[in-house]
């Protein structure tokens, strides 16, 4: 039983930096129907500016996390302005090979300017831990269920009462109809590409402190972040939610099979995906429409 | 179909025969390194290198024309096609490694499974459309690569583990020379079989799953079956290029069988080309492979970048290629080939058009 207690909790504290990873993915791919390779390239970028702000100036991770947000968005509106907006009207295939070109160029740069080498971002509180009986929860994990939480609820909340927010969910239920009543498409589409930039940089900050990063570090983000919003379902924030604790959840549970260990996890993720595309292709939380 | 005008059918004559004239070149030009050319005293034209160089060239010409069968006469965007490659060379390197079969006998068993498992995984993933098929896709050659590596038995990997799976040499005279040959066969293979599916019952089927699955299944096309075996022939072609690739590498692992990269590499490669044709992404494999081994600097013609320690100048290719991706997919949607075969010119008006088409 304790055991299980045990799994359950590490489940619920992985799938907190899930949330984070695929509540941004979610919001793009639902809204601007990208799905968005370059997005582990985006929360690497964000775990870096984290480190640098970190070792650098001494900054607490915790408080990076605004910064993290805020240069994220101004990359990713731009991005999507300059760039990724040209090509919306086009085949999947090229919204794809668009974004994967993206990603090229991030993760080089980044190779360019920071190296191979493993960073990681240790502040001095990150030995410290909830003593719950035999299991130890470390702080920073807790905070960073908190702080993915509460990412949620805030985008949640952007999403559902304010006017950017209803404009995204205009262009969302229709980008011909949102023109026709004054929505600037080519701002709103790369505030929402921003704002999933955005998520993705606070994500990034998360996962530094709680493993080390390199600049390649990104694919497994984008594909882990994939599956969380097929497992949740498309097209709303709650659902991001309960899929990223449920994928965290069966990874704990995965990695817990005598025999299997960690080196399935993509192999567990996919599995999942798959399963749940084809019995349940709206999701666990989603409405067919 | 456009009326082909005079200037377009010169422009398409010239192509081709250039096309002749590069692959006649290619294929001959090997034979200047055999022991009876050589004492012929006729100029050595292809080394060792250029063996290497060459084959991996016409290695990705067969990926990219399987991947087109799938991707580009039928419209399913498959995104994880190296899982089929990573099958054939793993089913060729078990069986001469561990079996001690004969490399020739164990390379026809390498399509076989690619396209077992093809059927197998798509009967459920063809359901799939759009981003959800592309993704699963993907998905199914990530965990099989990890699988490959990590499956144990009795606490010994079964497949080589981490440390990958040495094959013994072939002994072969001109080994070079033996498997770029053997690889051009099979680029051939791709082709024909792309040539006779777009004549064919069913590649009509084919493209009409592409233009409208619900149309194509009313009209009496077994929609399911017509998408599995397109998957599956994609997968033995794909599957025979990694079964080759194998012996000839004579040392396969996770990195190389299952490399994510080449996914993404036969699709730009198909697009840039032309999707739907017989010779685009034969062409545009030619062409993006040219400009990757150019950019590696592993070319003999090479250009020094300036400003560039030669430690970081892979990773300068790596961003001039994610460039070039980005410059390709706004500005060059429907393909290179487009050009080359005279259908359109290239011009600032055509740039300026393909870009009102897609653009917000």
């Amino acid at each position: 039983m304790d055991a299980f207690v045990q799994l359950v909790i590490l489940g619920l504290l992985a799938g907190g930096v899930y949330v984070a990873v695929g509540v941004g993915f979610g919001l793009v791919w639902g809204v601007l129907n990208i799905v968005n390779l370059a997005h582990g390239a985006l929360v690497v970028v964000g775990g870096y500016i984290t480190w640098q702000l970190f070792t650098g100036f001494g900054l607490d991770p915790f408080l990076t996390l605004p910064l993290d947000a805020a240069a994220l968005f101004i990359l990713g509106y731009a991005l999507q302005r300059g760039v990724i907006n040209r090509i919306i009207r086009a085949p999947l295939l090229f919204t794809f090979l668009l974004t994967f070109g993206v990603n090229l160029v991030i993760v080089n740069i980044l190779l360019l300017i920071f190296g191979s080498d493993f960073r990681s971002v240790t502040p001095a509180y990150s030995g410290q831990g909830l003593e719950l009986g035999s299991v130890v929860i470390p702080y920073v994990r807790l905070a960073s269920l908190g702080a993915a939480i509460l990412l949620a609820a805030g985008l949640a909340f952007l999403l559902n009462r304010t006017r950017i927010g209803l404009a995204i969910h205009a262009i969302s239920a229709d980008r011909d109809a949102a023109q026709l009543v004054g929505i600037d498409l080519r701002h709103a589409y790369a505030v929402t590409y921003g704002l999933g930039a955005a998520c993705a940089g606070i994500a990034g900050g998360l996962i530094a402190m709680i493993q080390a990063i390199t600049p390649t570090a990104g694919e497994p983000y984008t594909l882990q972040a994939f599956v969380v919003v097929i497992l949740g379902g498309l097209g709303r924030v709650s659902a991001t939610v309960v899929g990223g604790l449920a994928f965290g959840l069966v990874e704990a549970f995965g990695q817990s099979i005598p025999g299997s260990g960690s080196v399935f996890a993509n192999a567990i993720a996919f599995g999942l995906m798959v399963l749940v595309l084809v019995t349940r292709p709206q999701g666990l939380m989603g409405r067919l429409h | 179909m456009i009326a082909t005008t005079d200037s377009q059918r010169r422009w398409r004559r010239a192509f081709v025969i250039a096309g002749a004239i590069v692959a006649g070149y290619a294929l001959l030009a090997p034979l200047t390194s055999l022991d009876v050319a050589q004492s012929a005293n006729i100029p050595l034209l292809a080394d060792k290198f250029w063996f290497r160089i060459a084959t991996y060239i016409v290695m990705f010409i067969v990926m990219a024309s399987a991947w087109n069968i799938i991707g580009g006469i039928t419209g399913y965007a498959a995104f994880g096609n190296v899982a089929f490659f990573g099958i054939g060379a793993y089913t060729t390197g078990m069986l001469i490694a561990k079996a001690k079969w004969p490399f020739l006998l164990a390379l026809p068993l390498a399509p076989v499974l690619a396209a077992s498992f093809a059927a197998l995984i798509g009967l459920p993933l063809l359901r799939l459309r759009g981003h959800y098929f592309a993704v699963a896709s993907l998905g199914v050659g990530v965990a099989l690569g990890e699988l490959v590596q990590n499956i144990d038995y009795n606490g010994r990997p079964v497949f080589g583990g981490a440390s990958g799976l040495f094959l013994p040499i072939y002994a072969v005279g001109h080994r070079g020379l033996f498997f770029f040959y053997l690889m051009c066969g099979a680029a051939a293979l791709a082709i024909a079989v792309t040539w006779w599916v777009l004549r064919s019952r069913f590649g009509y089927g084919l493209i009409a799953i592409r233009e409208n699955e619900e149309a194509a299944a009313v009209l009496g096309v077994n929609t399911t079956a017509y998408k599995v075996a397109a998957f599956a022939l994609a997968a033995a072609l794909t599957g025979l290029a990694g079964g080759i690739f194998s012996q000839w590498n004579v040392f396969i692992n996770q990195d190389n069988a299952f490399p994510i990269e080449y996914n993404v590499q036969m699709i730009l490669m198909a697009l840039l080309g032309g999707t739907g044709t017989v010779f685009g992404p034969a062409a545009g494999a030619l062409l993006l492979q040219l400009l990757i081994q150019f950019l590696g600097g592993s070319l003999p013609i090479s250009l020094d970048i300036p400003f560039v320690s030669s430690e970081a100048r892979p990773i300068i290719a790596q961003v001039i290629l994610g460039l070039l991706l980005i410059v390709v997919v706004v500005f060059v949607p429907r393909g290179a080939i487009d050009f080359f075969g005279g259908r359109t010119r290239l011009s600032l008006a055509y740039l300026r058009r393909s870009l009102r088409e897609t653009s917000l």
